[in-house]
């Protein structure tokens, strides 16, 4: 007897028994589906989280933090980037921008409104990089950045902390005494870890003539190459330490390792959520195994007759075991539409990405497949055992 | 055609031994049309089991076709069951929820037959039982006589040399069985061979040959020398 007759008289016999059938399936359609959704849901997260840290625009931050010794000697800068500095990093090689800027908190002032506001000088590469765009008014311009033009673009936030909504384009401003006219507002952030705060931006230029501020006190490289991002960051160190006479003051984040380690975090975290998922498919089984055994008992006298009929053991052994495959393939199949549609749904309303791999589908395929045929035997096995006289008599 | 060799068949219960069978010896030409009779508790059905590769005996020698099956595997028992026996039952043992077809054509289905192959010989066959127009029929759409032609059918659709019938008329009324009898007669006067078991002597009239089985030995026949056995 074909395979394929078979698969034929399982479909038919689990059509005939809709009901049941569904009730059984149930247990492994619920564990498939959680099993999808758990690490459509970890993956989506690793993948987000890596790229919340590593930034999608191929940036590393260099940091100042001299060692104890140099501290003591008086060595320590708060702005530890000279212009010089700049130039030479700008001259590495796949450097294909320097970010520098140097902010402080300050009070801004509009008549008698006064807001708390971090203001940043930044140079003329940090908006672009920093994927700031400016909503409305203007962004800077050279002319802005050469002059050292007293003008300030103001974060969502800071329009709403300082002049209630309103436009303020044009409105002049006062940080400490300075007057600065406004001509741009940002986008507002989106994002999972994005916080709106009350900041203003000013020419790195402008913050010099206002504050005295002469260095930039953080630097931020952008590469050509995302796989280039760990060479240049030891490059520019390197550079930076031997301009500055340093030992190791001037350092990167290792973002590789860090990568590495939320890779680790949430795989193992998706391992402990998915392995609890996996239990409920493993109780999904068994409940096919009982279902499968009360099927074989009820269906004595059919094995019975099939028997008189020449059916062998193996053939009889094959049809049940087909039996509880298809049941198990079939729950397993609609889990996976079940997982996949709510992992979607996750990530559509929750703005979470998921991630569903074929490797996962395909694993949640052949492993309901193998709970089918392991827990498909025992009851395969009983049927295949039975009497031939004794279940034609059965009632 | 049967050869069977001081049979022998006993059951164990618990520390006990039931001697079923005690040694029976006969033999079964090709086309003879045999009953088998006995009272319950005979041995008969014991006797039909073993006659029908269902069952093994303890002891002694069975060949069916010069073929010993005595001390067959039950794969190779199943092989015989399919090829050279068609069984006819009682309560028909038809599977509900195949269609008068199916059923027909499920020895064909485990012989390894094509679809195609199936189906002619399925139809062929339930020609045959004067069924053609019930073919599609589902067991409970179908009177108690039909029902045990489809089950004819089924037995007769693998060309079997042998088919054995348990108490094939136990279920129908009268006339159907003169109609069920008079079908296996014709069967029979086309070549087959038919042992069936019944404890009705008007069933076995349409025998040619009765054996009677009595505490697990072949006696005589009861009603030709009344007093000997009584």
């Amino acid at each position: 007897m074909s395979l394929w007759e078979n698969i034929k008289m399982a479909l038919m016999s689990v059509k005939a028994h809709k009901m049941r059938s569904i009730l059984t399936m149930l247990g492994i359609i619920i564990g498939v589906a959680a099993v999808i959704v758990v690490v459509a849901i970890g993956q989506g997260g690793e993948a987000m989280l890596k790229s919340q840290i590593a930034g999608d625009g191929n940036t590393i931050e260099v940091f100042y933090q001299p060692s104890e010794e140099e501290m003591q000697q008086g060595k320590w800068e708060e702005n530890p980037f000279t212009q010089e500095d700049i130039r030479q990093l700008e001259g590495i090689e796949k450097v294909s921008n320097v970010v520098a800027s140097s902010s402080e908190f300050s009070t801004a002032n509009l008549r008698d409104e006064e807001a708390e506001t971090s203001i940043t000088g930044i140079n003329e590469a940090y908006l672009d990089v920093n994927q700031l765009k400016v909503e409305k008014g203007r962004s800077f311009t050279n002319a802005d950045f050469l002059g050292g033009r007293r003008v300030a673009i103001v974060s969502a936030a800071m329009q709403e902390e300082l002049f209630d909504g309103k436009s303020p384009i044009g409105e002049i401003i006062r940080i400490g005494v300075q007057p600065v006219e406004v001509i741009g507002v940002l986008e507002k952030p989106t994002g999972l870890f994005a916080f709106g705060s009350v900041e203003t931006y000013i020419p790195w230029t402008a913050m010099r003539n206002m504050l005295g501020t002469n260095n930039y006190s953080q630097v931020t490289l952008q590469v050509e190459n995302a796989d280039d991002i760990q060479p240049i960051g030891e490059r520019a160190t390197t550079v930076l330490n031997q301009l500055h006479d340093t030992e190791d003051s001037y350092q990167v984040i290792n973002m590789e390792e860090i990568a590495q380690g939320i890779g680790q975090v949430t795989t193992i975290m998706t391992t402990i959520i998915g392995s609890i998922a996996g239990i409920s498919l493993l109780v999904g089984g068994i409940g096919v195994m009982n279902i499968m055994l009360v099927s074989v008992t009820e269906r004595t006298r059919e094995i019975g007759i099939r028997k008189s009929l020449g059916a062998t053991r193996q053939q009889i052994l094959l049809q049940f075991l087909v039996e509880s495959i298809i049941l198990t393939l079939i729950g397993g199949i609609i889990g996976i539409i079940l997982g996949a549609g709510t992992a979607y749904l996750v990530s559509f309303f929750a703005d979470w990405p998921s991630l569903i791999s074929w490797q996962v589908v395909l694993g949640a395929v052949l492993f309901s497949m193998l709970i089918g045929i392991a827990f498909g035997l025992l009851p395969a096995n009983k049927a295949s055992r039975l009497d031939p006289i004794d279940s034609l008599r059965y009632e | 055609m049967i050869q069977l060799e001081e049979i022998t068949k006993s059951y164990t219960l618990g520390k006990e031994s039931v001697n079923v069978l005690r040694g029976i010896s006969l033999v079964i030409n090709s086309g003879e049309f045999v009953a088998i009779m006995g009272p319950s508790g005979s041995g008969k059905s014991t006797l039909m089991n073993i006659i029908g590769c269902l069952d093994r005996p303890t002891t002694g020698s069975y060949l069916l076709n010069e073929e010993d099956v005595s001390q067959h595997k039950d794969q190779e028992l199943a092989k015989v069951r399919n090829q050279s026996i068609g069984f006819v039952f009682q309560q028909f043992q038809l599977l509900p929820r195949l269609t008068a077809l199916k059923n027909v054509e499920l020895p064909m289905v485990y012989a390894g037959a094509s679809k195609k192959e199936r189906e002619e010989r399925a139809r062929d066959a339930l020609a045959k039982v004067g069924l053609q127009d019930r073919v599609e029929h589902l067991p409970n759409e179908l009177s108690g006589g039909q029902k045990q032609r489809v089950a004819i059918a089924r037995a007769l659709v693998n060309n079997p040399s042998l088919i054995l019938a348990d108490e094939p008329t136990g279920a129908l009324d009268t006339a159907t069985s003169v109609a069920i009898m008079d079908l296996f007669v014709q069967l029979n006067q086309e070549g087959t061979t038919i042992v069936v078991v019944t404890h009705e002597p008007e069933v076995a009239e349409y025998a040619n040959r009765v054996i009677y089985v009595r505490d697990g030995l072949l006696g005589q026949n009861p009603f030709e020398k009344g007093g000997q056995t009584r």
